[in-house]
């Protein structure tokens, strides 16, 4: 694996971005640098504002303030450079559900200018990979969760994309899709393409990602590789709690009738 | 170590029904409130619409009363009765989550017995407007025909009849529904009763034509049927006392009584049965598990290469597929043929009437990425350029044309050779290519400028407090439509009123599909950069709901 930690090698760079809805700041003033060729975990509690982050790192969200760069390119400014490189899987959106997991690939590889057969071609192998070859024909309405996340992940990489963002990839999947998501993305950062994906899931992220960077209330609390961020604690699971300032409450008096037997 | 059956005399006592009745109530009284709370838009919007309703009821109240002793009273309650009825039961259809006390699969996982829910939910859903109103208008229908004592006794029991009839009617419909809706196939299939409204509303209007014309004396052979169906029967066992005839009121009472019964069983096993079986999402997987779907379609190897064909493809599968767009193009194709055809029948129609299929179907252009749901964010994050987004534009505008116009020539050509007046066609045919030019225009303008989403559950189409954006985008895309058709309607007005103008109408096809050729273009160039500018934020307004 390259190590890439140069300044110009950075795969995305974030500087003081903010966004609010209403009252609510959802980021406030993050500051990111994620290095090229690197699995990177984007890790923070529920409502941290790690969806509205990588949203508007792939130009699905305006930010109100900040800029945000992909490769040395500026998303807003340059989306035909930007858009061409990235591969996104997002969390909470739908995909054109109403084609069947072979016809969407064709769709989107299609509507990235690729010619036919090479997206027939490289959908098959997709599908095949993600064990999604028996189901390529039934509709994406129908599928699973995993399977869902799994053909959203095909169409992201059908491109070959020099960056990749997943929201929440293993998030209601199951262990076999999971561990075929897993080989997949871990083939894609050998070749020296970088991963950025969100998760709360701490042994996840540590099992899976070099480089961590630790976003709680819309700001980053940390950022380095795995050894930096978890600094002395023994997991990344207790460096994460300390860092968001999560200590666990003695629930001991308070939930006695609890357990027992009905009462 | 504790024996389970230890426990058995700790264990909680038969839940009480009387207080389930009353939570649920209680229940229907905190959403109604809760509702209101959101915003001041929607309280506003719900004291005005309850206002007018009361209202509403209250002059239908007065004007029945009025009515007493009319010749036709008894035929003109008994219908309204009936159509009441009708609505309650069609209103669930439509309205599925206005009452979500009505949605039992929310109370599944507490532990309640069939009997108690089901006189508790019968209970909540008499409390709201929607049955005041009703018991206002069945009081009146009662006044209108009782005459003496007894026809107001029985009076009293009809119209408490007829409105448990109504609203179990509701319940009963709204849970066959919900059944239906937890299937895919089933929820795909229901959203096409759009299509049963659109005929039936056109029904209803020849209806009212007639009656117009020739008073109320038509009504009686209907009124000699609807008395014997519940509810309207209630209202005319109290005409049948009114009359004297005794026997065939207490049958008509009895009939309702039974129907009511048969509604509520009905009622009580499928909600026994909702509560008690797995969804049907889960069992209709399983089941189309094995079906597969053909590869390729073969007609989509004659579309174009490209974003064009690309997306065209997708468009036109989605006509088909899914289930809200298939819907709405169904219910455009429907009144487009119907509009023009019904009337040219009738005699009443003008020729100029076939334009309606142009219009209903050029509305399918307008908010054409709320029909995307949040699936634009597939489209969005490969459009770089305005570039891109006009390749997208008018692949869509292309996908439609290719229904729009044979359909449209066809229905211009059908409304034709009904009227006999061939000699109109080419000029009818031009002005339905101008409007149809002018709604893609202006449909793919209001795409870009005000999205907004379709939620894709249940029979709205409009996501909460996007309705202003829909009336501003639809209602004011179809003005500005019409007013880009001036032109050619000018022109059409001024070669049929000047003298020896009518030698030359034929010029209107030309000038019609030239018209609405450039016009398209020129939308579509309008469009493109604000589509590739806003993508963000046409993803957020297609998102939401």
């Amino acid at each position: 694996m390259t190590q890439g930690a140069g300044v110009g090698a950075a795969a995305v760079r974030v500087q003081g971005l903010w966004k609010r809805f209403g009252q609510q700041v959802a980021v406030a003033g993050i500051d990111l640098e994620l290095p090229a060729g690197r699995f990177i975990g984007l890790v923070g509690p529920n409502g941290a504002g790690k969806t509205t982050t990588l949203s508007m790192v792939t130009g699905l969200l305006r930010p109100d303030q900040g800029r945000v760069e992909v490769v040395g390119h500026d998303v807003w400014q340059d989306p035909v450079a930007v858009k061409a490189r990235i591969g996104v899987l997002p969390e909470g959106l739908r995909l054109f559900d109403r084609l069947s997991g072979r016809e969407l690939l064709g769709y989107s590889g299609r509507l990235r200018g690729l010619p036919g057969a090479e997206v027939d071609k490289r959908a098959a192998q997709l599908l095949d990979v993600l064990d999604l070859t028996g189901a390529q024909h039934k509709l994406v309405v129908d599928y699973s969760t995993g399977m869902r996340k799994k053909i959203g992940l095909a169409a992201a990489l059908l491109h070959n994309p020099e960056v990749l963002f997943l929201d929440e990839p293993f998030e209601g999947v199951d262990p076999v899709s999971a561990q075929t998501i897993r080989g997949v993305l871990e083939r894609y950062t050998a070749s020296g393409a970088t991963v950025v994906f969100s998760s709360h899931v701490m042994e996840l992220v540590e099992s899976l990602c070099d480089w961590v960077a630790v976003l709680a209330a819309g700001r980053i609390r940390a950022q380095g590789t795995l050894d930096e961020v978890r600094g002395g604690a023994p997991t990344l699971q207790q460096a994460f709690l300390e860092l968001v300032g999560a200590h666990s409450r003695d629930t001991g008096s308070e939930l006695d009738w609890l357990g027992g037997g009905a009462r | 170590m504790t024996h389970p059956a230890d426990l058995r005399p700790t264990a909680p006592a038969n839940p009480r029904p009387v207080g389930l009745t009353a939570t649920v109530v209680r229940l229907k009284l905190s959403l109604l409130r809760n509702g209101l709370r959101q915003s001041g838009g929607r309280r506003a919007a719900f004291v005005v619409s309850a206002v007018a309703a009361l209202l509403f009821a209250a002059l239908q109240l007065l004007g029945l009363i009025a009515l007493r002793g009319h010749a036709h009273a008894a035929s003109l309650v008994g219908l309204l009765t009936a159509v009441l009825a009708l609505g309650w039961a069609v209103m669930p259809l439509f309205f599925p989550s206005g009452d979500e006390t009505l949605d039992p699969t929310r109370l599944v996982m507490l532990p309640l017995r069939p009997r108690p829910l089901v006189r508790a939910l019968l209970t909540a859903s008499l409390v709201g407007v929607g049955p005041l109103v009703t018991l206002m208008l069945l009081a009146g229908s009662a006044v209108c025909v009782a005459h003496g004592t007894a026809a107001g006794v029985v009076a009293v029991v009809a119209v408490a009849l007829a409105l448990l009839v109504c609203v179990a009617l509701a319940r009963a419909v709204a849970i066959a529904n919900i059944r239906l809706l937890t299937s895919r196939r089933g929820r795909d299939l229901a959203v096409l009763s759009g299509l049963v409204i659109a005929v039936g509303a056109q029904v209803v209007n020849f209806g009212a034509q007639r009656l117009g014309v020739s008073g109320l004396a038509p009504l009686d052979p209907v009124y000699a049927v609807v008395r014997w169906l519940p509810p309207a029967s209630a209202i005319g066992a109290v005409d049948s006392v009114s009359r004297g005839a005794y026997g065939v009121a207490a049958a008509q009472l009895a009939l309702t009584t039974v129907a009511l019964v048969l509604l509520v069983a009905a009622w009580a096993r499928s909600l026994t049965r909702l509560m008690t079986s797995p969804d049907g999402s889960t069992l209709q997987r399983t089941e189309s598990e094995g079906r597969e779907r053909a590869t390729s379609w073969a007609p989509a190897r004659l579309l174009p290469a490209g974003r064009t064909g690309t997306v065209m493809e997708r468009s036109l599968r989605y006509i088909w597929r899914d289930p809200k767009t298939k819907a709405a193009w169904v219910t455009s194709l429907a009144i487009g043929l119907i509009v023009p055809v019904f009337n040219a029948l009738q005699g009443t129609g003008s020729i100029y009437f076939a334009c309606f299929a142009a219009g209903m179907l050029g509305i399918q252009m307008y908010n054409q990425f709320g029909q995307d749901t949040s699936a634009f964010w597939m489209v969005a994050l490969t459009i770089s350029t305005p570039r891109d987004a006009y390749a997208e534009l008018r692949a869509r505008a292309l996908a439609l044309l290719l229904i729009t116009l044979p359909y449209a020539t066809l229905v211009t050509v059908l409304t034709t050779a009904v009227l006999g007046d061939w000699r109109r066609l080419p000029e009818v045919l031009g002005l339905s290519l101008a409007l149809l030019g002018a709604m893609l225009a202006t449909g793919a303008w209001t795409s870009a400028r005000f999205p907004y989403s379709i939620p894709q559950e249940g029979y709205k189409n409009v996501a909460p407090g996007q309705s202003g954006l829909a009336l501003i985008s639809i209602l004011g895309g179809m003005v500005a439509a019409a007013l880009l058709c001036a032109p050619v309607l000018a022109l059409t007005i001024w070669l049929n009123v000047s003298a020896g103008g009518d030698a030359w109408t034929w010029l209107l096809l030309p000038v019609g599909a030239g018209y609405g050729t450039a016009i398209t273009a020129l939308g579509l160039r309008l469009a493109a950069p604000r589509t590739a500018a806003r993508l963000p934020e046409i993803l957020a307004a297609v998102s939401k709901g």
